[in-house]
Formats: C-alpha cells, sequence, structure tokens
C-alpha cells in the first residue's frame, strides 16, 4: 500500500473530522445570503435608488410591481424554503418557531403584490425579498459568531490524535486511532502527540498536558507513569500501553461533561425560558390584532405594513441565545484553563458564595506525606520499632501509611494477624502473638495508653504542623516510639488563600488531623477557622453546619474521591486534582490542575460569565419591550424592523463573544 | 437512564424550547435539556420505563427537526 493509499484509508476512517456541523450551517446560510442579495439588488436599484434617487422611472408602475413579484419568488420560495416550511409547520403541529414569523411576515408581504395590483393597496413584495435577504444575512452573521462561541469546545474535540503507531509482532505499524485496542504497546517519539490514555512501560520523558490539565508545566513521565490520550511528549520516546480508547479516555470524559453543562440550565434564565415558550404564538395573535386595529383606525395599506414589521421585529433568539451563549463562552474558557464547569447553575449560585471550606490534604497540602522525625522509647531499638510499624502499614492504604511505608525501607515484612482498619484512628494487628495499635492520639486515648514521657515532643511536632502516629503495644499500655509525617503545603496555596482573602471571603479549613497540626498549617497559609478531628464521614455534616450558621453560601473544595458527600452537600462542591487522578464526575466545578489558584480563577470565570448572563437577558428582554410597541405603533418599516431584528440576535451572541476580554 | 440525541436543523433558540416541549411529553421522561449551541438534547428517563430510540425520533420530528443520532 502506498503512502497516499494510506493516507486517504485513515482519512476514511476519521470521517468524523469532516465539515463541522457549524461549518455546514454556516456555508448553508452564506449560499442563502449570496443568491438572495443577487435577486434582491435589482429591485433595490429599479424600485428605490432609480426613481429616488435618480429620479428615473423605467417601467409604469404595474410593470413594476410585476417586475419585483418576479425577482421576489426565488427569493421568498427558494432561498427561503425551509425557512417557510419549517415556519408553516409550525401552524400545522402547533409548534411555532422563529421560522413562523419570518415565513408569514415574508409570506403576506409578497402576497401584497398581488393585491396591490387588483385593489390597488401598497406594494410590499420588493420589501419582502429584502426582509428575507437581511434575515439570512443576520443568521449567517450570527451562526459565525456561535461558531466562535464554541470554538474552546471544538479544539478540545479536535486535540486528539487520529494515528498512533503501534507494536504489531516484531513491526512498528501506524494505524488510525479507532483501531487501538486496551492493551496495545504504543510508540510515541518527541514532539508527537499521545494517541490515547495509558501507562509507560518503557522510556522516559517529559509531557506537556497543559492542554488538558491547564497546567503550564511539562510533567515528567518514567515507567509506571500515566500519561493522557491528546498531550505532548517533549523530549524522549515513550513507549505506552493503551489503558483506555474511544469514549473511556479522559479527554472524551472532559469533552463530554463539557457539552452537558453547555445544555445546562442557568436558574436567571427561567423567565427568559417561559417568555420563549409562548412567545412565538403571542406575537402571532398580536399581529393579527394589529392587523384589525390598523384596518379599522387606518387603511389595509398601514395595516400590512404594521403588522409585518411586528412579525419580523419579534425575537425570541436574542431571548433564548443569552443564557445559553454565554455559558457556552464561559465553559469553553474554562476548559482551556483547566476549569470544568459542569452545572450551568453552579455560575449563579458562586457571586452568592461567602465561606470556602478547604480540605486539607491534597488540597492546601501536596496529599503526599513524607516521614520527618521518629522517637523511640528506651525498651525498643529503632530499627525494631520500624520493623513492627512497617509491617503493620503496609496492609492499609492510607497515605500516611505509604509514607511510613516508604520510610522504613523493609526488605521483609513480618507476618501480621487479626489486622483492623480504625477509621480516622489508625490501624492494629498481631506480629508474633503480641497486639499493637499505631494511630493518632484519639486511638491511644480510647485504649488507654499513657503518652508520658512523649507528650512534650507530640506537642512540638504537632505545633510545626506535623501529624503524629504513635506505636503502642496492647499488653503494657506504653508508647514504643513516634512517627512524625508532614505533608507540605503546594507552592501557589498561600498566594491563592491571600487572594480570597483579599476579597473579603471568610475561609475555613477541614481536617481529620488534630487541633495543634491543623492550626499550625492554617497559620502557614493565613486560614483563620480550622475543624480539626473530623472523620470523612462526618465532612458534609460539618458544610451542613456552616450553611445553618452563615446561610446558603458556602463553597467546599475537595479531592472529589473521600469528599463526594461533602461536595454535594456544599452550595457549590469544587473538585479537584492533577490530571486523570481525578473524580471528575464529582462536584459542580472541576479543577484539573491541582492548584488553589485555580479556585479563584473558577470565582472570576463565574462572575464574568453571570454578569454577562444578566447584560445579555437585559439587552434581550429591553430590545423587545422597545421594539415590538413601535412596531405594532407603525412608526417601524418592515425592513428597518428586519434589519433590527438581526442585529438584536448578533448583539447578544457578539456581546457574549465579548467575555473573553475578561481577566481570567 | 440518559440518553443524547444529536439534532439536525436547530438554528434558533425558539427551536430548541420545541424539541424539549415535545420529548417531554413522552411519559416516563425526567427531564430534558436541548442546546442548540451543542445541538444535542439530553434526555433523562425513568429507569422503570421502557422508551425506544423511535419514539425519541419521533418526538424530535413531531417538532420538525432531523435526529441524527443518539447515543
Amino acid at each position: 500500500m502506498n503512502k497516499k493509499m494510506k493516507h486517504e484509508m485513515s482519512n476514511m476512517n476519521n470521517h468524523d473530522y469532516s465539515e463541522s456541523p457549524e461549518e455546514k450551517e454556516i456555508s448553508m446560510w452564506k449560499k442563502r445570503l449570496t443568491w438572495g442579495w443577487i435577486l434582491t439588488i435589482p429591485i433595490i436599484i429599479l424600485m428605490y435608488v432609480l426613481p429616488f434617487v435618480f429620479d428615473v422611472m423605467i417601467f409604469s408602475k404595474e410593470s413594476m410591481i410585476w417586475l419585483s413579484l418576479l425577482f421576489a419568488f426565488p427569493v421568498i420560495f427558494i432561498v427561503g424554503f425551509s425557512t417557510l416550511k419549517s415556519g408553516f409547520r409550525g401552524f400545522i403541529s402547533f409548534y411555532f418557531n422563529m421560522d413562523s414569523l419570518i415565513g408569514l411576515g415574508t409570506f403576506a408581504a409578497y402576497f401584497t403584490g398581488f393585491l396591490s395590483l387588483f385593489f390597488g393597496f401598497q406594494d410590499y413584495s420588493g420589501i419582502s425579498a429584502m426582509i428575507m435577504s437581511i434575515f439570512v444575512t443576520g443568521k449567517y452573521i450570527e451562526a459565525k459568531a456561535r461558531g466562535r462561541a464554541g470554538q474552546e469546545i471544538r479544539k478540545l474535540l479536535e486535540l486528539g490524535a487520529k494515528n498512533a503507531r503501534v507494536i504489531r509482532g516484531k513491526e512498528e505499524i501506524e494505524i488510525p486511532i479507532l483501531e487501538v485496542k486496551v492493551g496495545d504497546i504504543i510508540v510515541v517519539k518527541p514532539g508527537e502527540k499521545i494517541p490515547t490514555d495509558g501507562v509507560v512501560v518503557k522510556g522516559e520523558s517529559s509531557v506537556d498536558e497543559s492542554m488538558v490539565t491547564g497546567e503550564s508545566l511539562p510533567t515528567d513521565k518514567n515507567k509506571g507513569s500515566n500519561v493522557i490520550g491528546a498531550t505532548i511528549n517533549q523530549d524522549g520516546i515513550l513507549y505506552i500501553k493503551a489503558t483506555k480508547v474511544g469514549s473511556d479516555t479522559f479527554l472524551a470524559h472532559i469533552v463530554n461533561l463539557v457539552e452537558e453543562a453547555q445544555g445546562s440550565k442557568v436558574p436567571i434564565q427561567k423567565l427568559a425560558d417561559k417568555i420563549t415558550n409562548i412567545f412565538v404564538p403571542s406575537v402571532l395573535g398580536l399581529a393579527i390584532l394589529t392587523f384589525i386595529g390598523w384596518s379599522i383606525f387606518g387603511n389595509f395599506s398601514s395595516a400590512f405594513g404594521a403588522s409585518i414589521a411586528v412579525l419580523v421585529i419579534s425575537c425570541p433568539c436574542a431571548l433564548g441565545l443569552a443564557t445559553p451563549i454565554a455559558l457556552t463562552v464561559g465553559s469553553g474558557m474554562g476548559a482551556k484553563r483547566g476549569i470544568l464547569i459542569r452545572k450551568g447553575e453552579a455560575i449563579q449560585t458562586m457571586k452568592n458564595v461567602k465561606v470556602i471550606v478547604f480540605d486539607k490534604t491534597g488540597t492546601i497540602t501536596k496529599g503526599k506525606p513524607e516521614v520527618t522525625n521518629i522517637g523511640v522509647s528506651k525498651e525498643v531499638k529503632e530499627k525494631a520499632f520500624l520493623e513492627i510499624a512497617g509491617s503493620l502499614e503496609k496492609l492499609s492504604e492510607h497515605p500516611l501509611s505509604r509514607a511510613i511505608v516508604i520510610y522504613s525501607n523493609l526488605r521483609n515484612y513480618k507476618p501480621v494477624k487479626n489486622f483492623k482498619v480504625l477509621r480516622g484512628r489508625g490501624i492494629e494487628g498481631n506480629i508474633l502473638g503480641k497486639k499493637y495499635l499505631i494511630g493518632n492520639r484519639r486511638l491511644m486515648d480510647e485504649n488507654k495508653v499513657s503518652l508520658k514521657g512523649f507528650i512534650k515532643k507530640i506537642e512540638n511536632l504537632e505545633n510545626d504542623g506535623k501529624t503524629v502516629m504513635i506505636l503502642s503495644s496492647e499488653k503494657n499500655k506504653k508508647v514504643l516510639g513516634i512517627i512524625a509525617v508532614a505533608d507540605s503545603i503546594k507552592e501557589d496555596s498561600v498566594k491563592a488563600l491571600e487572594y480570597l482573602h483579599k476579597k473579603g471571603y471568610y475561609t475555613v479549613m477541614i481536617t481529620g488531623d488534630n487541633e495543634r497540626t491543623a492550626e499550625a498549617i492554617a497559620k502557614e497559609v493565613g486560614i483563620k477557622k480550622v475543624i480539626a478531628n473530623v472523620l470523612p464521614e462526618d465532612k458534609s455534616e460539618k458544610v451542613k453546619e456552616l450553611q445553618a450558621k452563615n446561610g446558603e453560601n458556602v463553597s467546599f473544595v475537595g479531592d472529589g474521591i473521600n469528599d463526594a458527600p461533602a461536595l454535594k452537600q456544599a452550595n457549590v462542591g469544587v473538585a479537584m486534582g492533577t490530571g486523570t487522578d481525578i473524580a471528575i464526575e464529582a462536584g459542580d466545578i472541576v479543577l484539573t490542575n491541582g492548584s488553589l489558584m485555580g479556585v479563584c480563577q473558577a470565582i472570576e470565570l463565574s462572575k464574568a460569565t453571570f454578569s454577562k448572563i444578566k447584560q445579555n437577558l437585559f439587552w434581550a428582554f429591553a430590545y423587545n419591550i422597545v421594539a415590538i410597541p413601535l412596531a405594532v405603533g407603525g412608526v417601524l418599516h418592515p425592513v428597518f424592523a428586519e434589519i433590527a431584528m438581526a442585529l438584536s440576535s448578533i448583539t447578544v451572541v457578539t456581546n457574549a463573544n465579548l467575555l473573553r476580554r475578561a481577566k481570567i | 437512564m440518559k440518553k443524547k440525541i444529536t439534532i439536525d436543523g436547530m438554528y434558533c433558540a425558539s427551536c430548541a424550547t420545541n424539541i424539549e416541549r415535545s420529548l417531554k411529553k413522552i411519559s416516563g421522561v425526567e427531564s430534558v435539556a436541548v442546546s442548540m449551541m451543542t445541538r444535542k438534547a439530553i434526555v433523562e428517563i425513568n429507569d422503570k420505563v421502557k422508551i425506544s430510540d423511535e419514539d425519541l425520533k419521533k418526538a424530535v420530528s413531531r417538532a420538525g427537526y432531523k435526529t441524527i443520532s443518539i447515543e
């Protein structure tokens, strides 16, 4: 197979990447507007430019009407065919839409041409072509601007690699991404995109994950590291085993999530939606009343003029688009920065938030604790002490346990019997017939272990913000030794909290640690209120208490894995994590780059987006409230009515695109 | 159960509300969110009720639009 054929084959498999629906819509309107104006411009020249500007009348009045009927016919019935069809179907099925208004308006206007020939009414047939042409032009501009609004999401979709180089037998072959299966070994050269989610089996490199997580610094990858599809391999060759393909990948999840969020409702749009629902039938009714009114108090010519103006000036689109378009731009901007807005509602709720509760481990701190100090009693040697501690902790999956296991660095673990995890306290187990306890002070208190001889040291370590684990033997209720573990603070936690305090937010830290350790950490980052000694399952209860005290304005920031109930209980739940290491289904807002600065950005983005929504709704309401009565009053010529209508929806979409200027 | 319907021919916001109204008429449909931005309808269906893709398609075409895909 030659190269060209191969290329074509892969293109065939990737038919998804051909013309997008947005592009299709834009080129559709473009075609219509081109033909619309080709036929409408001669009408304008013959009917307006020549007689009014140059005072030239080439044809008699009657032939002029025939000519405009002739030229307008294809504009209304060919260029406007689908508009008319969709509009008139509304009259049969009672699902009226925008097209019902434009369809009826242009059809009625065209029809006046015949009435004019036989009854001498004013002829609006030329006008009908102008209305249709302006309408499709407005739609074209709107579609383009709408396309721009969704550009970030489309870019996310296009981010994925199209081909992958996999190892089959002893050969490396390039296959389309759709044919990659879980378990395939993929070779990724420097500068190439990683085709799908996987785990590194050979090689070392750094990978630029900014397009997916918003994290600007490249991440180092070596054997065992997880990699995300669509990120870019920087400097080494990586051999990757595919772990997820197709719609299971992280990128696919993100795109799906953002798309769902864009379809979600923001409470403020409720009124606009209700109005949009009854808008078209109401305007139809109003147009009939306008026609009747003008027929009685004026004449048929003005009745036609005014009611056509009413039909074409009314714009449900501006109302209906106001919120979704701003939400789309806002969520796209967020996605680019590693902020995923999962529910539109969060944007509105965010502005009421006054209290922000942070989980400590993994949110304020790095969540990777390390052993810093060891203290043993006279009865044991450090080596024996670590042997017991390491063997016990080996069986637990707690991050603190992992730190101790790594530190103890044992070659052989002692067999442990009757192992038990005591949630929020520690663990217990038997080694060589002796029962040991290892855990926090609460565990020791509950088992009446005396901390004599260690209490001063423990308190000092806790004052430094370290978590102290105590090992004791059950039998003599004595402390064998202590291990201090510290979880260092993320680089930008201090900066982020400073920013939030400056903006007047009340911050709270919640943790399973004891007060002393928690206070020390809180002091380091500047948090004033600490809720310590909280068991994981009680976090949501604490959020509820804060809500009872401060009102429904509490946000919770946590890792999304252990904190899911608290995230749900909070008015705005912010889940954060790094890369794929995150539960993206938890929380109203998800931060993928693991930095607390993301919380500040998410707040700014929500506020900016919500104020855009408010502006848009204001314009859309104001426009219809002012424009419709003017049309009813017969003040507006139908052509200007249509121009105003087109401009109103273009304004709303363009205004939403201006959101990108906000500093976030 | 959640279904995602990709729809063609949705060019204005009142179209979105029409499709929403039509899909909501199917009994067993709990919530509908139609976005003209993504050209998709997300339909939440009660797990106890069986609604075929054909029913969903019919509801979309009743409002005057075309279904491209359902997933």
